[in-house]
């Protein structure tokens, strides 16, 4: 099968700052890939490549068989649903629910499978409860919220996602977390930029890393994020999970929460767990 | 002289009945680091606001109770993006506008924005203009303009959301060093694991209200970690089945562990 997301020898810069240099990778239907890296390392200048509001200098990026170099970021909505880092300038009706609906509409579907995809995102990411409000009147982090709903109700075969849990509390990330891997068991291929380590860990699996603008690893997540030594350069930290099992040396290195209080729970011949 | 508290402070956003904060005291002590947790919409942005006098003042509404502030005081927004003076063509410039509108004498002006782009790890974009930033350099050169205008009181709404973890990190000592200096800090954030290192107070927040108000030992309790608000460490172990009193850090749990 073909990758739904090719990148293929891609560079850019803006003016004289080289921003990506040569960066390949494939990310196949449901696969859910975390993109990392220290401030200014390019993540966000892949996104804006992807979603086609930048075109590569060098190389090309791939959507499904579609080169995005000669397309507008209108015509990629059909097969990319983007959320950007500062969302609040993605975000223009007057109600939430007006907004998560307007890519739908723009797609020219019928009305009640706008409606249909406009419910089941707000619901998803439980904003149902803020349909009807101005979206500036709500805190950032729920605007943010606001236009990943939006970025969902696409239901494209690449999502390509930006800080998309910045400022949100324990319940709102794991809602962003079960929405993903929904859309990702439908055959989504998720790319997510996050220094949200252990939202990366709970909710995706393979990690590529961008430093200097470019790739320096590509691999199962665990095991980057169980590598202190590696990370270390990269301006990364292992999340807590991965440090608490590394300190504990619980055995299999879990790096998520659950796996993490099972593998204790074991270790230490304690009560029935979660 | 407490640099900032609270008074039974209730706050109303302009049009709404409901408000944001309800009956909240806190005092902040100079060389303090006071930590506010809570869900989203829990009113530390609100706390936060009220305390910079950004609230009602600038925002509309209605304020109930009294606030005092009995020192200069800055604010670092949750979407730094919207924080840029728009009249600097330079990060350098972006930082000393605050400080040169303070009417500091220029070599005054210039020590401070030097020490503060260190402090930040952002001196190699002092030339930079600072609207072609990445995320999380602007986000430390709003940091930045913060700190060069050398408040007493400093308040920060999510400052480290666009850092990178070791940038986050380092943010997260300055905060203390600063602490150390005499500076008086309240701080929102939703990065719960690094409260323990940080704070000295913990002020849970609640639907508006002050649910309690203690050291960092909070965030290892079973309330909170009802609540969505216990550290990590905490969370495992007691998922894990393993008794209370729970570690709230990784160094916590070495210790504990046999
Ligand atoms: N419009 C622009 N003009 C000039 N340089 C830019 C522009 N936008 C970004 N850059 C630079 O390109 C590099 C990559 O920026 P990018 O925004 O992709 O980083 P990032 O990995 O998303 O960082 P962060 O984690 O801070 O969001 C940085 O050095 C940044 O300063
Ligand atoms: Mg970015």
């Amino acid at each position: 099968m073909s990758a739904a997301l090719r990148l293929d020898g891609v560079g850019f810069s803006y003016g004289a700052v080289a921003a990506l240099c040569d960066v390949s990778f494939d990310v196949a239907a449901g696969e859910r890939v975390a993109l990392l890296g220290r401030n200014g390392a390019g993540k966000t200048t892949l996104v804006r490549l992807v979603a086609g509001l930048l075109h590569p200098n060098a190389g090309t990026v791939w959507v499904g068989d579609w080169d995005t170099g000669g397309r507008a970021p209108e015509e990629l909505a059909r097969r990319v649903g983007s959320l950007f880092q500062h969302a609040d300038q993605q975000l223009f009706a007057r109600t939430v629910r007006e907004d998560v609906s307007f890519g739908p509409r723009a797609l020219g579907l019928p009305a009640h499978e706008v409606r249909r995809r406009t419910e089941e995102a707000l619901e998803a990411l439980a904003l149902g409860g803020h349909a009807t409000q101005h979206p500036y009147d709500l805190p950032p982090a729920l605007r943010k919220l606001a236009a990943l709903a939006g970025a969902l109700a696409l239901e494209p075969i690449v999502l390509v996602l930006d800080e998309p849990t910045a400022g949100l509390d324990r319940a709102l990330r794991a809602q962003v977390a079960d929405a993903l891997r929904e859309h990702a068991e439908r055959g989504a291929a998720l790319l997510v930029v996050t220094h949200d380590l252990a939202f990366a860990a709970e909710t995706l699996d393979r990690g590529i890393v961008l430093d200097g603008g470019r790739l320096a690893y590509d691999e199962p997540l665990a095991a980057l994020l169980t590598s202190a030594e590696r990370l270390k350069p990269l301006g990364l930290v292992p999340p807590t999970v991965a440090a608490l099992s590394v300190a504990l040396d619980l055995p299999g290195r879990p790096v998520r929460e659950r796996d993490a209080a099972h593998t204790l729970a074991r270790v230490a011949g304690g009560g029935p767990g979660l | 002289m407490t640099p900032l508290a609270l008074e039974e402070v209730t706050f109303w956003y302009p049009a709404t009945e409901t408000p944001a904060l309800r009956d909240v005291a806190l005092e902040v002590a100079a060389g303090e680091i006071v930590a506010l947790v809570g869900k989203v919409g829990a009113g530390a942005s609100t706390l936060l606001l009220v305390a910079a006098d950004l609230a009602p003042r600038v925002t509309g509404g209605r304020l109930a109770g009294a606030v005092r502030r009995r020192a200069r005081s800055g604010i670092v927004l949750p979407t730094p993006w919207t924080q840029l003076s728009g009249m600097a063509f330079t990060v350098w410039d972006e930082v000393a506008f605050g400080p040169a509108n303070l009417g500091w004498p220029g070599h005054e002006i210039a020590r401070h924005v030097d020490h503060a782009l260190e402090r930040l790890e952002i001196v190699s974009l002092a030339a930079r203009d600072p609207v072609t930033l990445s995320g999380g350099e602007l986000q430390r050169v709003i940091v930045a303009g913060l700190l060069a205008m050398d408040p007493d009181l400093m308040l920060l709404d999510e400052p480290t959301a666009e850092l990178d973890p070791a940038g986050a990190r380092s943010v997260w000592r300055l905060l203390r060093l600063l602490a150390g200096e005499g500076k008086a800090i309240v701080v929102a954030t939703s990065e719960l694991d690094a409260v323990p290192d940080v704070a000295d107070q913990v002020v849970w927040l609640d639907d508006g209200a002050v649910r309690a108000i203690g050291t960092p030992q909070l965030l290892a309790e079973d309330a909170a970690c009802d609540d969505g608000l216990g550290t990590t460490v905490a969370r495992i172990w007691r998922a894990a089945g393993l008794a209370p009193p729970y570690p709230l850090t990784v160094a916590d749990a070495v210790r504990r562990w046999p």
